[in-house]
């Protein structure tokens, strides 16, 4: 069944370019899931990640001693040295969030125990003017 | 009334998808918008309490912490106003927590699962104990994230672990022939210590490179042809603007995780096989009695069904379920159709063990 809207869609003259590319790169979708999948490729990525790391390395070892002289020779810290702060920090925090752990337990057991305030015994309203203008005198004489 | 006339000039138009392309390709969208406040602190790790939006006698007395994955964004859980699981929990009366491991530097590269689960996860969940209240609690971990908390309910889970939700967990690497990353990571071809000797940690953008190279042509290809398509689409370019700032914010994975996920678990299936050793004590999965649920996504190229249904023979809880949703890793949280099935599935297992 055909209905309103259906009808009313404008002509879209694209559209069927639009599914015959669709068709093609589903079809090219399982073609390339197939191949990385494969033992093949699975080797080939490893041997050009492997070739980069050892082709890069040596540059990289040459860049970060150089670097360190530089910093050496302007009395700056190192990475090695920023590296070492870090990690006093995180025990510091951890240090800290011990403290705080005691001190949410301490304050846990201190507010069952604490004695309640003395409260004054509860009075009828009438009973409790007639103790205000009791004091009030005695504050008079 | 006077109808106004709409003209349709083919450059005006072109104009406008060109700019509409622009802005979404060059720009982050308004993502996380959920209020939430910081509550505890430790390295690049923080916790949030989202603000609840119900008041406490309406609400849920077991709170729930969130884990996501180390190295993705967890506002993936708080995509964006309208579309969020964050905002739905908190309307279903939950009091929501967040972990969020943050980017690894490089005094990072030795943190390992040991660390995360014995050290940030026991504090996070002793603040949220404190602030809530509640001596129990429901743990949702997703991705590497449920391999977090899986570990962690073996080795602490008597520590008030009520109810924990596995999202897309890879747990199980004994099936090699399904599992493409136990494939590209296998030790005939792939050198995890010098790969960890040169970045130190495991770069984001490589792991990103290894998940979008699962599915290429989708990836870099389908991808941008279905947002040309729907350029006049509102709503599907809003959504796929969400999604990309979400899938370009990419996170580094400390070396030393990145060694134990390669060598420990893509290799030697420790976890499953009850090998897995974390600070001295060996993870065992009949020691989780917690309640459990598992969802597995029926289309995920990342982590397939495999990988998470054999954890439900393994543990001791007498209260399980495992549960299919059809979609992807990511899709079945963040997808089109999360607010109509996952969502409410998981609502509707969480709700009355959260009492």
């Amino acid at each position: 069944m055909i209905n309103a809207a259906t009808e009313n869609k404008p002509i879209d003259p694209m559209e069927p370019w639009r599914e015959m590319r669709d068709v093609y790169l589903d079809a090219w979708s399982k073609t390339m899931v197939d191949m990385v999948n494969r033992e093949d490729y699975a080797q080939a990525s490893g041997a050009m990640l492997d070739t980069y790391l050892t082709v890069s390395i040596p540059f990289r070892e040459v860049v970060e001693k150089a670097m360190l002289k530089t910093l050496e020779q302007l009395a700056m810290p190192s990475r090695a040295d920023v590296i070492s702060i870090a990690d006093r920090m995180t025990n510091i925090e951890m240090r800290l969030d011990d403290m705080d752990a005691k001190l949410d337990k301490a304050l846990a057991m201190a507010v069952p125990q604490r004695a309640p305030a003395p409260r004054e015994p509860s009075r009828a309203p009438h009973q409790k003017k007639a103790l205000k203008t009791k004091a009030a005198k005695r504050r008079k004489t | 009334m006077i109808e106004a006339q709409v003209v349709t000039d083919p450059f005006t138009d072109a104009a406008h998808r060109l700019k509409t392309l622009t802005k979404v390709m060059t720009t982050r969208a308004a993502i996380a918008q959920t209020p939430k406040e910081l509550v505890w602190t430790l390295n690049k790790a923080k916790l949030y309490r989202y603000i609840p939006v119900l008041s406490k006698e309406k609400r849920h007395p077991v709170p729930l912490l969130m884990v996501f994955a180390l190295m993705n964004r967890p506002y993936i859980l708080d995509l964006r106003p309208g579309h969020s699981f964050v905002e739905y929990m908190l309307n279903k009366g939950y009091d929501l927590y967040l972990l969020d491991w943050g980017a690894p530097g490089p005094e990072d590269k030795n943190l390992k699962f040991d660390d995360y689960t014995l050290d940030y996860m026991p504090r996070a969940i002793r603040k949220l104990k404190t602030i809530s209240g509640s001596e129990e609690f429901s743990l949702l971990g997703w991705c590497i994230g449920a391999i977090l908390t899986t570990i962690y309910a073996s080795l602490r889970g008597e520590e008030g672990l009520r109810n924990l939700i596995l999202l897309t967990a890879p747990l199980d690497f004994s099936n090699k022939q399904n599992l493409t990353f136990a494939r590209w990571t296998d030790e005939r071809y792939f050198d995890v210590e010098k790969v960890l000797a040169a970045f130190g940690n495991m770069p984001g953008e490589m792991i990103d490179y290894g998940a979008k190279a699962l599915k290429p042509v989708e990836n870099y290809v389908s991808n941008y042809l279905k947002l040309w398509d729907n350029l006049d689409d509102p709503r599907i370019v809003e959504s796929w603007h969400a999604m990309n700032t979400w899938v370009t914010d990419n996170v580094s994975l400390a070396g030393g995780a990145f060694r134990q996920l390669i060598v420990d678990l893509y290799r030697k299936d420790k976890l499953m096989r009850g090998e897995l050793v974390i600070r001295g004590e060996r993870v065992d999965l009949s020691r989780i009695h917690a309640n459990l649920l598992t969802v597995i996504a029926e289309g995920d190229h990342i982590t397939p069904g495999c990988q998470s249904e054999p954890i439900m023979s393994k543990v001791s809880s007498a209260d399980k379920e495992l549960f299919r949703m059809s979609g992807g890793h990511i899709g079945i949280m963040a997808g089109s159709g999360a607010s109509k099935h996952t969502w409410p599935h998981i609502s509707g297992w969480l709700d009355p063990r959260s009492e």
